[in-house]
């Protein structure tokens, strides 16, 4: 080693602001062999699948989803899941007869998305495995409507008074 | 893309109705989940409804009591408004259906016609065939004939309720008016068996919307009835199996068991042997069940439960057979020495049980000739 850039350098702990060109996510991907501290057989499961379904996506361009209310999760199970999935650079809420919430995780492409009524009450809670979820995006057709409707708008406003 | 100029698909008709692409999604997403449907089911039964018209459905009533109706209005998810607004065209039901006599029959005879070969027949009661079909008829025709009418055109007959899917309460020894169930009468279309007495709302409506969204028969079981929904017997997912595993039963409705809620194998439940979601989707948007009320389940999604004895006798020792047969696919999910001890357990219990019960009724009998 010649220079002071060849020493390697390993990151442990939360993300520290300043990092790596190109940033660390908000929770980093734990290093090989770091514990993720999951002592549920049911969690482990949930995140083998989420791979399994990772590398279908990658290969495949399949999107998947697990349904978690389908699941019989303890609170302490919700907690070990939560903590092991982690946070990652988005966060989004959709108003549509009520908030849905789609957060992606610390893993690339796994997304936690639940949706809630307009009185607030959980009615379907999934880990999505996708590039995007279909509920952030915009269709052809809506996007169509999109553009005819501000042309209208803009020629209306262009009319002389 | 709309089929016609006078035939909006789902999701025009939706946005008529202010509800966006992200609203439909999200409903159908909820649904999916609500109905144990697996989850890629949800933004495909989105995608598949919107481009498309609502399919005609027609809705014939027969020898029955209304009750599966009155399970089909009650349905959280989705509810009969959405069903019948955003999902399906209802175009004939002669209980909901505002209009009635020449009028609705007119209705009906239109919706046979324009959509031929495309449109869901739902039946529900059984089929009388005695005194020449006498025993049920509308406008002049006997059920019979209606039913053989309204089957030529359809994509598929889902029949909704035991009485249809089984013969039902009709059918029960003596059978006194020659009832059918639908499959006895119509032998070349695709038969769906939504059974129940009643059968469960959202299992109607879930099964209806599948199909709607597919196009396809879901995969059925031995007696045509939807896997995902008749896949498992109560007994694989009641939350009172430990206790039947530890031996513990409710002797009597009132005593410490009871209380306790404890198995009520020796009060009657039919549980072992019957096929059914009422466990896991439960009844009146998942309040509760019949086991969980403390009644034990009576069988009612299974062939010929009227005619099975009593439902507060302990099933027969003769109802276990031998290892492994009466609950194949159970069997097929435990381990051999599980399923030996399973059996062994049900059989020993049946025998103690009637044993139990018989001692208790002739107790009964002597303090009151006593008295």
């Amino acid at each position: 080693m010649s220079r002071l850039t060849d020493i390697p350098i390993r990151i442990e702990g939360p993300a520290i602001a300043g990092g790596p060109p190109g940033g660390p996510r908000s929770d980093p991907a734990p290093s090989p062999g770091l514990d993720f501290g999951v002592s549920s057989s049911g969690v482990s499961a949930i995140l083998t699948e989420l791979a399994r379904l990772l590398d279908q996506l990658a290969e495949k361009d399949m999107p998947a989803a697990i349904d978690l209310r389908s699941l019989p999760l303890s609170s302490q199970d919700r907690i070990e899941l939560e903590r092991a999935l982690g946070n990652g650079e988005v966060e989004a809420s959709v108003n549509a007869d009520g908030i849905s919430t789609l957060r992606e995780t610390r893993f690339c492409g796994v997304w936690w998305v639940a949706h809630r009524d307009a009185q607030g009450d959980l009615i379907a809670e999934l880990l999505e495995v996708t590039r995007v979820p279909e509920l952030l995006a915009c269709s052809a057709d809506e996007i169509a409507a999109a553009a005819h409707t501000l042309r209208e708008r803009l020629s209306v406003a262009a009319r002389p008074c | 893309m709309s089929q016609g100029k006078s035939e909006l698909t789902v999701g025009e008709m939706l946005l008529q109705h202010g509800i966006s692409r992200r609203r439909f999604i999200k409903f159908c997403t909820a649904t999916a989940s609500a109905l144990a449907l697996p989850p890629w089911m949800g933004p495909a039964m989105a995608e598949q409804l919107r481009n498309s018209p609502r399919p005609s459905v027609i809705y014939l009533s027969f020898q029955e009591c209304t009750g599966c109706v009155e399970s089909l209005t009650r349905s959280f998810a989705p509810t009969i408004e959405n069903l019948i607004f955003n999902f399906i065209s209802l175009d004939y039901d002669d209980t909901l259906m505002a209009a009635a006599g020449e009028a609705a029959e007119t209705a009906r005879a239109k919706a046979m016609k324009d959509h031929f070969g495309k449109y869901v027949l739902l039946v529900d009661g059984s089929v009388p065939t005695g005194a020449g079909g006498a025993y049920c008829t509308s406008g002049g025709r006997s059920a019979e004939d209606t039913l053989r009418e309204a089957a030529k055109g359809a994509a598929a007959i889902v029949c909704v309720g035991t009485c249809s899917s089984f013969g039902g309460i009709p059918f029960a020894d003596p059978n006194p008016t020659g009832a059918w169930p639908v499959s006895a009468i119509v032998g070349d279309k695709p038969i769906i068996n939504v059974s129940g007495c009643p059968p469960m709302p959202e299992v109607i409506t879930g099964t209806l919307l599948q199909f709607v969204t597919t196009g396809q028969v879901p995969d059925l079981d031995e007696h045509r009835r939807p896997k995902v929904f008749f896949g498992n017997t109560i007994h694989d997912r009641c939350y009172r199996r430990p206790f039947y595993d530890q031996g513990k039963f409710a002797k009597t409705f009132d005593d410490e068991g009871a209380r306790n809620g404890w198995c009520l194998y020796e009060l009657g439940c039919k549980g072992p042997t019957t096929y059914n979601s009422c466990a896991t989707i439960k009844w009146n948007g998942g309040t509760s069940f019949p086991i969980e009320s403390g009644h034990g389940c009576i069988g009612c999604s299974e062939p010929g439960f009227w005619d099975k004895g009593s439902f507060y006798s302990p099933l027969s020792s003769a109802a276990w057979g031998k290892a492994g047969e009466v609950a194949p696919r159970q069997v097929l999910e435990l381990t051999a020495g599980a399923a030996a001890v399973g059996v062994a357990l049900g059989v020993a219990s049946a025998g103690v049980s009637r044993l139990r019960q018989r001692h208790r009724e002739q107790r009964t009998d002597n303090e009151t000739k006593g008295s």
